[in-house]
């Protein structure tokens, strides 16, 4: 976390440039900031309405027509966030059928022999982290937990939305359920976002690379070393190499 | 001269006493007008006039007057009447309520129809029952009169002016059981077709046929004196709480198999939470949210299991829901859980979809917030560790104590061991156990170790795979 190249004097540092490797692309830093700015605003709307018999929420709420209001601004950006959803897994389906679909965020069993090597090297029973690819297991999950999370919150949402017409479909105890799922999964996906996702990208180190689309070489060799070797070709480990071979 | 000068004196006299006489005259004459017109009000009419005086004339039938607009108001009061009355029973005088009366003959009284008679003999209630007469101010019936409706029920209308019941125990001030009867019986007086309805209630019933002294009458669920109105829409919301005055109450609700958590459920669900909002922050807002009455009905409440209006009956409570949801089908009316917390048996979807959140919020969100505080630790405790090893070196262990110190203190991901880049990290964790115990001594216990040493056959079978799936991300 704290690594600093250790011969780096000041003089130096201020002359050396940042090397980067790219990241993500614009469309996926895009789909980032989409996600971010609905999802803050589905939060900032949805929670004072569970939240409505606590005080702070009955302040916002106060009339009929702002909980209206807040309503509405809850499902603008639900359909913004619903939009996004399909485009994203239409660009996925593309990707696939032109054969372009890296399977890099697919989960594999390396992910499990990391996160169990990674729980090792936590408890001190190893020195040595796990080397990750382009995405780490972590990464993963972060993705996949967020996206069945969404995938959640849009399906529930929507049955709320409009439960007429999916109880010409489905029993109607589905909406009742379907407001717990949504009340709760939200409070879980604000708590992941909140303690997984923020301690990843901002305690753990300051990580922008979601929206500069570009990580730089200290991040991408400690934290990415083999996307790094697939990118430059070089050992992500230049000391270490030397000493080997 | 002197004839003259008595003749003078004389005159002046007579002018002088003329004079006198003529101010006198004024001044007798308003006097003694006055004395007919207002009379004085007796100070103890109990003393002065009693009942046996007025019942001379008004104890037989006969006496009546002709008021302004020609209604004939009938004088006699039937002295058993007043007698069995709460008042005349304690031994209140005629003349502690007519206090204008006087004595016969009676002052002038002027009314342009019988009501009007009602409208200004009732006041001398306040004389006693401030406190009641204050609270009818506020009512509804009050508002509706100073609106220039004056059929609007006043205290004589409900309790009648000579035959007053008691109504409530003395001591304890209870409302009597048999009064309890009473009570929509008076107000159906006015209301006849909302007493029609509530007579066949559910609480109508059991009030009018068996007298149950635990079902609402009337004033249990609009007030007495201080009547509100009904129709506005802060007593609309407001209104949850009246029904939940009693269904809230678990000796009262016990007896009947009633649920307590009628309101409960309601609140925690679409239509009782919003109702419940809006009570709270804008108590006269206006909302098409249902209430209790939106469902169960107003004064002809049923029971649930009633075929003809009973919810539990489905197409009942699908009735109701199409009010509002014109498209609901059958459905759609199970989505409202009928007051029933979640279990197996009922809703089960709900209780299982409650279920899973049980273990997984505590699952997902304690399984992340241990790795990210074992992220912490191991971050903050490789510092600690290298302190404490420069802090406190063991003995004949202290080259490879600060060998280790070296390691911790290192960049992270950055591998002091020989680890080639090819070589899959459990083979090299393995080749490490192997190579320098010694680290491993100090890192870990023995258990650990042996630990470390049980999965590497399961762990290289997997790891020799890799390289397959590695190409294919490449």
């Amino acid at each position: 976390m704290t690594a600093s190249l250790p011969s780096t004097t000041p003089v130096e540092k201020s002359v050396s440039t940042i090397r980067t490797v790219p990241r993500f692309s614009v469309g996926q830093r895009w789909e980032h900031s989409i996600v971010l700015i609905s999802i803050v605003l589905l939060l900032l709307t949805g929670l004072p309405q569970k939240y409505r018999a606590t005080t702070w929420s009955q302040q916002i709420l106060t009339t009929p027509d702002r909980l209206y209001a807040i309503q509405n601004i809850h499902r603008i950006a639900a359909v913004v966030l619903t939009l996004l959803v399909l485009y994203h897994l239409g660009h996925t389906l593309y990707l696939l059928s032109k054969r372009h679909l890296s399977g890099n965020m697919l989960p594999s069993l390396q992910d499990i022999r990391d996160a169990f090597q990674m729980g090792r090297y936590l408890l001190f029973l190893t020195n040595r982290k796990p080397k990750f690819g382009k995405y780490n297991f972590e990464q993963k999950f972060t993705y996949w937990f967020l996206f069945f999370s969404i995938g959640i919150m849009v399906v529930s949402g929507f049955i709320l939305w409009f439960p007429i017409a999916i109880t010409r479909i489905l029993p109607g105890e589905i909406i009742p359920s379907a407001k717990l799922a949504h009340s709760t999964e939200a409070i879980v996906t604000l708590v992941f976002i909140v303690i997984w996702h923020f301690y990843h990208v901002h305690l753990e180190r300051l990580n922008l690379s979601i929206f500069t689309g570009w990580l730089n070489e200290k991040d991408a060799r400690t934290y990415h070393p083999l996307e790094f070797e697939r990118l430059t070709g070089e050992p992500s480990e230049p000391r270490q190499t030397g000493d080997d071979h | 001269m002197v004839h003259r000068r008595t003749l003078f004196l004389g005159a002046f006299l007579i002018i002088m006493l003329a004079f006198l006489a003529s101010v006198a005259g004024a001044l007798a004459g308003p006097q003694a007008q006055s004395d007919t017109s207002q009379p004085t009000p007796t100070p103890d009419p109990r003393l002065s006039i009693s009942d046996e005086v007025c019942l001379g004339c008004h104890g037989q039938p006969g006496p009546s007057m002709v008021l302004e607009n020609g209604d004939v108001l009938d004088l006699y009061v039937p002295q058993q009447d007043y007698n069995a009355s709460v008042h005349g029973s304690m031994g209140y005088a005629c003349v502690q309520c007519h206090r204008q009366i006087g004595n016969y003959p009676h002052a002038p009284f002027q009314a342009k129809d019988l009501r009007d008679v009602s409208l200004q003999l009732y006041q001398a209630c306040q004389g006693c029952h401030q406190e009641q007469y204050a609270l009818a101010q506020d009512s509804v019936h009050s508002a509706a009169m100073s609106q220039g409706k004056r059929e609007a029920a006043v205290c004589t209308d409900c309790h009648s002016a000579h035959s007053v019941r008691r109504l409530n125990q003395p001591g304890t001030l209870e409302m009597l059981p048999e009064a309890r009867v009473w009570v929509p019986l008076t107000c159906s007086k006015c209301h006849n077709a909302i007493f029609i309805k509530y007579k066949d209630s559910v609480h109508g019933s059991a009030l009018i046929g068996d007298g149950n002294p635990d079902v609402p009458t009337c004033i249990d669920c609009h007030g007495v004196h201080n009547i509100e109105n009904p129709t506005t829409a802060a007593f609309r919301l407001r209104s949850p709480e009246i029904c939940a005055k009693c269904h809230t109450d678990e000796a009262k609700m016990a007896k009947y198999g009633i649920s307590t958590q009628v309101l409960n459920t309601y609140v925690a669900d679409f239509h009782g939470t919003t109702v419940t909002l809006f009570e709270k922050m804008t108590p006269d807002a206006e909302t098409n949210k249902p209430v209790c009455y939106d469902c169960h009905g107003i004064h002809d409440i049923q029971r649930v299991d009633d075929p003809a209006k009973g919810l539990e009956v489905r197409e009942n409570l699908l009735g109701r829901c199409q009010r509002c949801h014109p498209g609901a089908t059958a459905n759609f009316s199970s989505a409202w859980l009928s007051h029933y917390i979640p279990s197996p048996e009922k809703n089960p979807i709900v209780y299982y979809v409650n279920l899973f959140y049980k273990f997984f919020i505590p699952t997902v969100l304690g399984g992340m917030a241990v790795l990210v505080a074992l992220d912490l630790n191991k971050s903050a405790g490789g510092r600690v560790r290298k302190l404490l090893r420069k802090a406190i070196p063991e003995k004949g262990t202290e080259v490879v104590a600060s060998e280790e110190s070296v390691q911790t203190g290192a960049p992270e991901g950055v591998d002091l061991e020989a680890d080639q880049p090819g070589v899959r990290p459990e083979q090299s964790d393995q080749a490490q156990d192997m190579e320098s115990p010694q680290a491993d001594e100090i890192s870990a216990s023995k258990e650990d170790e042996a630990e470390t040493k049980t999965p590497p056959q399961p762990l290289t079978d997997e790891a020799d795979t890799n390289p397959d799936q590695e190409a294919s991300h490449d």
